[in-house]
């Protein structure tokens, strides 16, 4: 698949593009004008020698003269460089003095008295032209006579590089800070979008609220988005939810019929390998009411988890509920089960119902597949925490399993069957208690599930 | 009808000059196996020179030079005409008529040369990196001391002036200056005095021309006729000529006015159609150098931009701190001088005030 280039790299190139064209744009009008200026500045000494010189056009003796003034050479000569072209004509068209084949390029009966400089070419080099008209009105010389300088153009080439590199210099310092600043721009504007994903990225998965993060409004439509789906996801989510406690609680009416109709069948009137049969269809219909029990229970408890504003409660009331509902009257009295509660009762903040649910699950657990003839279950506090600690004899799970023990319909090979979905609703309930649900290692005296909650500021009386 | 004359006595006198091109051309073999042969013309006398190719064969022992002389004229006639025909004509070329090499320059027949020994040229003494100024000679007064008494020794160009006017019977006919219809270093000095911005030197030529004033084509011939006491005063000579002579001769004495001096430095020049370029830049090179301007500062030319004036010259100490020196810039304003309507006209004034209002003595002479 194609990677699709990065915002800021789509930015960048198309601003470095503009920034480019711009600059190309910035140096070629810096030339023009450069040389513009160049042509304007010397064109001015060229137009001021041919005014020089031809004012120095006399007539003597009935004879045109021309004595060509020093001053018009030094003038060129500020542009050091240059070579300096000129001639002189009479009222005949005959060259007086200079270069016999230096020609205007405005042709000579339209050359006014002042004319502009003019690109042309002496001996195959371009050069600036400038030509002045003189009119005489001698009696014995009368017409009109011109001066045609001309000059190279090393001067004007010079200034109009220099000129031209300064501004070019200019325009670069500028385009590389107008790009730098872009830059920063765009990754400070780009920033949200960096934090939006950052804070989508660490929800928690099961948090199925709207985003509530600060974002500029053009971002609006795509936390909008987010939402608008977080919403149409989390309504599936409740839907299937409500379905499966719908389906435990339409199969439970009839499993206890069915139950009872097993009862009443009575395996006595059957042969040995009949009576087989019968008690394991006893067994199965006994696990298969438990688990629909618990899947009621988990619905139950992550609607409450949700829907249920939690109220300050005292751990070990719930705890010992608890602990009586889960010890049937007919547990095994080989068992010792014992009940073990601090005298100040920690409090927490939590909903009643559901915490029941988790401690008689795990309490259920330890006695289903755990205790052989020990069970305690501790409530106790430390500053921060309160615990109920449910302990058994039994050969509980090896920390390997642990994590695969929370999970739903999880089985594991030193038990029989599933050890269904008792832990995972333990779980569920710490978590929507900011509490956790962990397991101490078999030591000599037994196996330990342990449900912390954080405890209540001030909560013990 | 004076300009026919004239012209054809120019004309005359190049012709003759001409014919002796070859007399005047000398070789200096390569010390060791010949590597190159570099042809320099030159309008500086071979005596002066010498040294200073002598020392470069040194230096180069494998380079043949041929050192052919003529007047500045006759030199700039001959490669403007080589220029225009695209023929090379020598390998550098040397002049004291640098108005001349900046016109060939400007015409596009030099070649361009840099290098670490001409950034050290001064910037008046350097145009385009094609013609360089590789001297600095100003424009000095001669005069035998046992002919002009001390009192009357002029120290300003207005002291000549009035000198003259006031001592004309007893220096009528006996002050020299450039003939500048033959001498273009006559020509381009008196150029600059008459650019001057006081009015001294149409007063000191109205003087000379009544001193009847006589005109030459060259400054060794003036100073010989000094030395010998046909002249008493030599006009605008050439510092360098003058006080190689005033060695050779006691009686010749040398004054650096101190009202201006105009400072000359003679100009050297690559050819664009040379053979061998690099061997006339590799000369340039050293007549440039440390080296070859302290050869030509104790064997030729005697007087440099920067240190004081020679032994037994009279004149300010340090011409460049008083700042009474004036070196002609080597740059486009030249080209005024050179303008052939200009030097025609500026000619035909000088020869009225100078010459014709002694006619027909100078002619006589």
């Amino acid at each position: 698949m194609r990677r699709e280039p990065s915002l800021f790299a789509r930015l960048a190139r198309r601003i470095s593009v503009v920034l480019g064209i711009g600059a190309a744009l910035l140096v070629t009008a810096a030339w023009y004008y450069a040389e513009t200026a160049a042509n304007k500045a010397y064109d001015r000494l060229l137009v001021g020698a041919a005014l020089q010189m031809s004012e120095s056009l006399a007539v003597e003796d009935g004879i045109l003269t021309v004595r060509l003034p020093t001053s018009a050479f030094e003038l060129l000569g500020l542009a050091e460089r240059d070579r300096i072209f000129y001639r002189v004509i009479n009222t005949h068209g005959e060259t007086l003095t200079g270069y016999d084949d230096l020609e205007s390029p405005v042709p000579l009966d339209r050359i006014e008295d002042v004319s502009n400089a003019e690109e042309g070419f002496y001996k195959g080099e371009p050069v600036r032209i400038a030509s002045a008209k003189r009119v005489l009105a001698d009696p014995a010389v009368s017409g009109e006579a011109f001066v045609i300088v001309a000059q190279t153009n090393e001067a004007r080439s010079a200034l109009t590089r220099e000129l031209t590199l300064r501004a070019t210099i200019l325009v670069l310092v500028m385009s590389l800070l107008a790009f730098v600043g872009a830059m920063l721009a765009i990754r400070y504007a780009l920033q949200p979008v960096e934090h939006l994903g950052t804070a989508v990225r660490r929800r928690d998965p099961h948090d199925l609220t709207p985003v509530t993060v600060d974002v500029p409004r053009e971002l609006d439509p795509f936390v909008g988005s987010i939402n608008h789906f977080m919403g149409r996801l989390n309504e599936r989510v409740d839907l299937l939810q409500r379905f499966i406690a719908d389906a435990a609680h339409q199969i439970r009416t009839p499993l206890t019929a069915l139950s009872a109709q097993i009862d009443l069948l009575g395996g006595d009137k059957l042969d040995k390998a009949g009576r087989q049969h019968y008690e394991r269809v006893q067994e199965r219909a006994g696990e298969l009411a438990r688990l629909t029990n618990q899947l009621l229970s988990h619905a139950m408890v992550i609607h409450r988890a949700d829907s249920v504003q939690l109220e300050p409660i005292s751990l070990v009331d719930v705890a010992r509920r608890a602990y009586r509902a889960a010890i049937p009257i007919t547990v095994d009295p080989d068992i010792v089960i014992s009940f073990e509660a601090p005298d100040e009762r920690p409090f927490v903040l939590g909903d009643a119902v559901s915490l029941r649910e988790a401690i008689v699950n795990v309490i259920d657990n330890a006695l289903r597949h755990g205790a052989k003839h020990r069970l305690e279950v501790r409530v106790r506090a430390n500053d921060a925490e309160a615990f109920v600690e449910v302990e058994d004899d039994g050969p509980g799970i090896p920390p390997e399993g642990w994590e695969r023990a929370t999970q739903r319909f999880a089985t594991s090979k030193s038990h029989e069957g599933s050890s269904g979905l008792g832990f995972a609703i333990a779980l569920e309930v710490a978590k929507a208690h900011g509490g956790t649900l962990s397991f101490r290692a078999r030591d000599e005296r037994g196996f330990t599930v342990i449900l912390a909650l954080p405890l209540l500021k001030g909560g013990t009386s | 009808m004076i300009r026919i004359i004239l012209a054809s006595l120019v004309v005359a006198f190049s012709v003759s000059l001409a014919k002796a091109a070859d007399d005047d051309k000398t070789v200096f073999p390569a010390s060791g196996v010949e590597t190159g042969r570099l042809t320099i013309y030159s309008t500086t006398d071979l005596v002066a020179m010498k040294p200073l190719i002598e020392d470069f064969q040194k230096s180069s022992p494998g380079i043949t030079i041929n050192y052919i002389e003529y007047l500045t004229n006759e030199l700039n006639s001959l490669a403007s005409e080589a220029c225009r025909k695209g023929e090379p004509l020598g390998d550098l070329l040397l002049s004291s008529s640098v108005d001349q090499l900046v016109k060939l320059a400007n015409d596009g027949c030099a070649t361009a040369h840099r290098s670490p020994e001409t950034a050290r040229v001064a910037e008046w003494a350097n145009w385009r990196d094609e013609v360089f100024g590789f001297t600095y000679e100003p424009a000095v007064f001669v005069y035998n001391n046992r002919l002009v008494p001390a009192n009357e020794v002029p120290r300003t160009h207005v002291e000549l002036a009035d000198l003259l006017r006031e001592r004309l019977d007893y220096y009528r006919g006996r002050v020299g200056t450039y003939d500048i219809r033959l001498s273009g270093i006559g020509y381009l000095l008196a150029f600059n005095d008459a650019r001057q911005t006081t009015t001294v030197f149409g007063r000191l030529l109205e003087s000379m021309a009544r001193a009847a004033a006589v005109a030459r084509c060259c400054t060794g011939e003036i100073i010989e006729e000094v030395a010998k006491g046909n002249l008493y005063i030599g006009y605008n000579m050439l510092g360098s000529y003058a006080y190689e002579a005033a060695l050779r001769h006691p009686q010749l004495r040398i004054v650096v006015p101190r009202d201006y001096t105009l400072v000359l430095s003679r100009g050297a020049l690559i050819p664009k159609a040379a053979k061998q370029a690099e061997l006339g830049a590799q000369f340039l090179d050293f007549l440039l150098s440390e080296r070859g301007q302290a050869i030509a500062r104790s064997n030729a030319f005697y007087f440099t931009e920067t240190g004081g004036l020679p032994p037994d010259v009279d004149g300010p100490q340090n011409m460049k701190e008083s700042g009474i020196a004036q070196p002609i810039r080597i740059g486009p304003a030249l080209l005024a001088v050179q303008d052939r309507a200009q030097r025609q006209q500026f000619i035909d004034d000088w020869s009225q005030s100078l010459i014709e209002l002694n006619s027909p003595d100078w002619t006589r002479e």
